[in-house]
C-alpha cells in the first residue's frame, strides 16, 4: 500500500516536471490565413506550411547563400562535414535573446567536435547596425546572416515562430526542428545529439 | 481488502506514470500544455463600439482592445531599444473632426520563464487607448492602425497591424 502511494506520488511529480519543462505554446502549426486587415504578415500559410517546416526533419538541409554583417557571403556548403545549428531569430524576440547567449556558450563548449552555429536574422529590415548591436550585446560571436525570401521559404515556409532552430548533422541531414525557446539543458541535449549523429 | 487496495493503488500509479498526456510531436519537441489550441491568425481584436461625446469640446474616445490569451504584446513603452512598441497611427480626419494625441495605458512587468531577472513591459488581456478629438455635431468615422508585436511564453511573432475604425457621435 505504501509502495503504491509512493509510486503515485513519484509518477505525478515526474509528469508535472515534464509538463513544465516543455515548450508550452510554440508549435509547428500553420498560421491560419489571416483576415485581410492583419497586414504586414509575411507569408500567411495553410496547412502545407506546417508540413513544410516539420517535414524538414529527416531531410537534407536546404541550401542557402546569405550575406553576413560584414557583407561576406556565407553558404550552407561552408559547413560541410560539421554538425550545425541554424537558429532563426529577430532583434525584437525576447526568447531569442534568452537563448542566444546559451547558444554562444555551447558553440564554444562543443567547438572541438566541429560543432558550428549560424544565426539567421528574420528582421533584416532593421539594418545591419541594429542587428550587430543586438548580437554584440548578447555576446554572440558566431556568424549572423541576413535572411532572404528564398531561405525563409525553404526553412520556415510561412511559419513565423521565433526562435526556430534546425539541427543539422555532419552529413547535412536535419535531425530536429525546434520552435520556441526551451531550457538550456534541452538545448545542450540537442547539441549533443547533433554532434553524435551522422557519424 | 488491504491486498485489493494495494493492487488498485499500484494500477493507478501505472496509469499516472505511463498514461501521461504528453506527446512528442513531429517537431521533436514536447508540445506540452497546448490546450489543443492552434495559433490564432491574429492576436489582438478591437472592440468596435460606437461612442457619444460632447460636440465642440476636447474629449477622449476610448478604444478598447482585447489580446487573446496566452499572448502578450509590448506596451507603448517597452524597456528595451530592440522591442517593438505598440503604436496607433491615426489617419487625418475630415468633416469636422480634429485629432489630438493618443494616450496609452501603462503596461505591466513580464519576464520569460527562463529569464526571470529580465523584465519587459507588456499588455495582456484588455487595454484601452484614449484618443483625444474635437468634433462638430454629427456622426463621424476616424480610421487608424494599431501596430503591435506579440509573444507567448516561449516564442515571438513578427509585428502586425490591425485596422481600427472608430465610430462616434458628437452631440
Amino acid at each position: 500500500m505504501v509502495v503504491g502511494v509512493a509510486l503515485v506520488v513519484w509518477a505525478g511529480w515526474r509528469n508535472w516536471r515534464a509538463a513544465h519543462r516543455a515548450i508550452p505554446i510554440a508549435m509547428i502549426q500553420p498560421m491560419q490565413a489571416p483576415a485581410a486587415q492583419q497586414g504586414e504578415a509575411k507569408g500567411a500559410t495553410t496547412n502545407d506550411a506546417a508540413a513544410g517546416v516539420s517535414g524538414l526533419r529527416g531531410k537534407q538541409a536546404p541550401a542557402f547563400s546569405l550575406v553576413d554583417l560584414d557583407g561576406k557571403r556565407v553558404s550552407l556548403g561552408d559547413f560541410k562535414g560539421h554538425p550545425l545549428l541554424i537558429n532563426y531569430w529577430a532583434t525584437y524576440c525576447g526568447p531569442c535573446q534568452v537563448e542566444m547567449p546559451w547558444i554562444e556558450d555551447l558553440s564554444r563548449k562543443y567547438a572541438a567536435t566541429g560543432f558550428e552555429v549560424v544565426g539567421i536574422t528574420y528582421d533584416a529590415e532593421v539594418g545591419k547596425a541594429t542587428i550587430a548591436r543586438a548580437a554584440k550585446g548578447l555576446g554572440v560571436t558566431y556568424p549572423i546572416l541576413l535572411s532572404d525570401a528564398a531561405t525563409e521559404k525553404a526553412y520556415l515556409n510561412g511559419i513565423e515562430v521565433l526562435p526556430m532552430s534546425f539541427y543539422v548533422d555532419r552529413v547535412g541531414k536535419i535531425i530536429e526542428v525546434s520552435p520556441g525557446q526551451g531550457s538550456k539543458e534541452d538545448l545542450e541535449a540537442m547539441v549533443k545529439e547533433t554532434v553524435a549523429a551522422g557519424n | 481488502m488491504t491486498r485489493c487496495a494495494g493492487v488498485f493503488v499500484a494500477a493507478l500509479a501505472l496509469i499516472v506514470a505511463f498514461g501521461a498526456p504528453m506527446a512528442r510531436g513531429q517537431s521533436g519537441i514536447q508540445l506540452g500544455d497546448m490546450n489543443g489550441a492552434a495559433r490564432p491568425s491574429s492576436f489582438v481584436r478591437f472592440a468596435a463600439e460606437s461612442q457619444t461625446v460632447t460636440a465642440r469640446r476636447l474629449v477622449d474616445l476610448e478604444l478598447r482592445f482585447q489580446i487573446d490569451p496566452p499572448y502578450h504584446i509590448n506596451s507603448h513603452t517597452p524597456r528595451s531599444q530592440f522591442l517593438i512598441p505598440t503604436t496607433l497611427t491615426v489617419q487625418p480626419a475630415s468633416g469636422g473632426v480634429e485629432i489630438g494625441e493618443a494616450t496609452f495605458p501603462a503596461g505591466h512587468a513580464y519576464s520569460f520563464p527562463f529569464d526571470p531577472g529580465n523584465k519587459v513591459d507588456v499588455y495582456s488581456g484588455s487595454f484601452i487607448v484614449k484618443l483625444r478629438v474635437k468634433a462638430t455635431p454629427g456622426e463621424h468615422t476616424v480610421n487608424a492602425t494599431l501596430r503591435y508585436q506579440a509573444c507567448d511564453n516561449a516564442s515571438c511573432y513578427p509585428p502586425k497591424t490591425l485596422p481600427v475604425q472608430i465610430l462616434f457621435t458628437a452631440k
